[in-house]
């Protein structure tokens, strides 16, 4: 029976990237993929391109190609990566730049686009999509309308397999789905279609895909595992071997580090799905509840029973817009009274706040060591601890405001307790919220541009 | 006699936007069959008072033994704007794990 080898390269970006050059030497793969981007991400790139006009494409890239490429040519591994961001061409042209240097001849690259609506909100606004924020319930986008930074669909494997059956040898998208990375091979291999698809089998595409597409993190990373993890430095990342029947085995090379067993594997079945029985990708919707899971060696776990429905008529749309700056600066404490003092910083701080005319529309201390991940789930410890980081963060209107709530609170650890102990200063940052929404699948297109050498 | 949710499941945590959500894997049967019976939207809101400010959804997967729990308005506004330290509530799942359950439920519980 036909099987397809895939290994995950990339989690994130930024995420160790040796893993994913023993992947490419050693693990006989058919595909590696690479997603890069969480949800703000889009936003960074779209500025960057703003800023310069040749940039927008995940940075990184261009390092990990370098070190890729001249290995995955020579074995006939295919790359699939959405690290082009907001610049898709740049990106190709990167690769192929590359790709160049590296004295690599014929070898065909493509780019998949179509994601960005970041300057088609007016056309989708006068077609009637509503635009409505899905997780807030807001309807009118009108308010943020003169804000929005960026705007890009989640985007399906038909660019993907289009690229694929054109010969290209890496493929490289733009907010291509995290799953698509991984669904879009296997669609090709397997010469699946969506017009006359088995939807359980994408179904079980999209539950492998999505456990394997944070990489390490189905490996033992971030891990209730983690007393229990083999050498964590030298990460070993997934590998699926997904197939024909849509049964898929989950491994990783040998003599690497990380841990594959049924925990690691539900803790990913279970990471940012929500509603199991309708985890929705642009390809399909996965229904986790039918997978069943079993351990087939050391770091192996088998998924079989997987299942899936009709792809959704809607494709997520994720909306950045600009909204506001957050100041922080933090001091910390010395025992004793390590508690009173945190308070009397506080009080300070807030009657410097007022005197100097700054009104957040939202203000947190955190007693790093006490509170700052409990909030008010934490229990106020019996005795002093032996010192606490009062840190400090205000949601406010501008760039000086922000500044004003750095500088007030420097002005504790002068006019405040003694010890109090200031390091280097944080910078302000501006916030750029997201609005995510839902627009039709048949008004966003996709595009293939093939380059080659 | 109460025990702790870590003494029964293992949890882990992540985020979508504002939302918060936590796998709870129960260790066997047993534990799966009391977490099933406790681990309700309205003991979590009342668990998580002044951390989450939304809605509450719980959902069972029985194949692996598994509850997913759900969290809207969990995250100060999500991570891009938040003001929390752990903009991505990586700590829920550990918040999640002091839970109290009373240890007679899984005495009784039906598969044990």
């Amino acid at each position: 029976m036909k099987t397809v080898r895939m290994g995950a390269g990339s989690g994130y970006w930024g995420d160790l990237l040796e893993p994913a050059i023993d992947l490419a030497k050693r693990g006989e793969l058919d595909y590696l993929g690479f997603d890069f981007l969480a949800e703000l991400t889009m936003s960074l790139l779209q500025r960057a391109k703003r800023r310069d006009p040749g940039k927008g494409y995940i940075p990184d890239v261009v390092p990990w190609m370098q070190a890729l490429l001249p290995i995955t040519h020579g074995n006939g591994t295919k790359m699939v990566l959405n690290g082009g961001g907001t610049n898709c061409e740049a990106a190709a042209e990167q690769v192929l730049r590359v790709a160049r240097d590296a004295d690599l001849t014929r070898l065909r690259v493509a780019a998949v686009t179509g994601d960005d609506l970041t300057s088609r909100i007016d056309e989708f606004r006068q077609a009637g999509v509503t635009l409505a924020n899905m997780e807030t319930g807001e309807r009118s986008i009108d308010e943020i309308a003169d804000r929005i930074v960026s705007a890009h669909a989640y985007i399906g494997s038909e660019g993907i397999v289009e690229a694929l059956g054109g010969g290209a040898e890496v493929v490289i998208g733009g907010r291509l789905a995290d799953s698509s990375v991984y669904v879009g091979p296997l669609m090709h291999e397997f010469g699946w279609s969506f017009e006359d698809a088995d939807w359980d089998l994408l179904g079980a595409a999209i539950t492998v895909a999505h456990v394997i597409e944070c990489a390490g993190i189905c490996c033992g990373g971030m891990s209730s595992q983690w007393k229990n993890v083999h050498e964590p430095w030298n990460m070993g990342f997934p590998i699926a071997d997904f197939r024909q029947d849509g049964t898929a085995e989950i491994s990783k090379l040998p003599d690497t580090g990380g841990l594959i067993n049924q925990w690691t594997i539900k803790e990913h079945l279970l990471y940012e799905t929500h509603n199991p029985t309708d985890y929705r990708m642009p390809d399909g919707i996965a229904d986790l509840t039918t997978t069943r899971l079993e351990e087939t060696g050391p770091d192996r776990v088998r998924l079989s029973d997987m299942s899936g429905r009709e792809r959704p008529e809607m494709l997520k749309v994720q909306i950045g817009y600009t909204d506001g700056w957050i100041g922080e600066a933090r001091v910390l404490l010395p025992w004793p009274d390590t508690m009173a003092k945190a308070d009397r910083c506080e009080e300070i701080i807030r009657k410097r706040l007022d005197i100097v005319g700054v009104t957040p529309r939202e203000l947190r201390f955190d007693r790093v060591g006490v509170d700052a991940l409990a909030g008010p789930l934490a229990r106020r410890p019996r005795r002093d601890p032996e010192e606490i980081e009062l840190r400090v963060t205000a949601r406010v209107a501008s760039r000086e405001e922000a500044a004003a709530v750095n500088r007030e609170v420097t002005h504790v650890s002068t006019i405040g307790p003694v010890g109090t102990a200031f390091g280097p200063p944080v910078k302000p940052r501006e916030v750029i919220a997201l609005w995510p929404t839902l627009v039709p699948r048949d008004m966003v297109p996709t595009n293939v541009l093939f380059e080659e050498i | 006699m109460m025990t702790t949710l870590n003494e029964l499941a293992y949890t882990r945590s992540g985020d979508k936007g504002d939302i918060s959500n936590i796998g709870i894997m129960a260790f066997g049967p047993a534990e799966y069959e009391a977490l099933r019976t406790w681990v309700t939207p309205e003991r979590l809101r009342s668990f998580f008072a002044g951390v989450v400010l939304g809605p509450i959804e719980v959902y069972e997967l029985p194949r692996i033994q598994s509850l997913q729990v759900v969290l809207h308005d969990a995250l100060g506004g999500g991570a891009t704007q938040t003001l929390r330290f752990d903009e991505t509530g990586k700590s829920m799942a550990a918040l999640m794990s002091r839970m109290e359950i009373p240890t007679a439920l899984l005495t009784n519980g039906v598969t044990g």
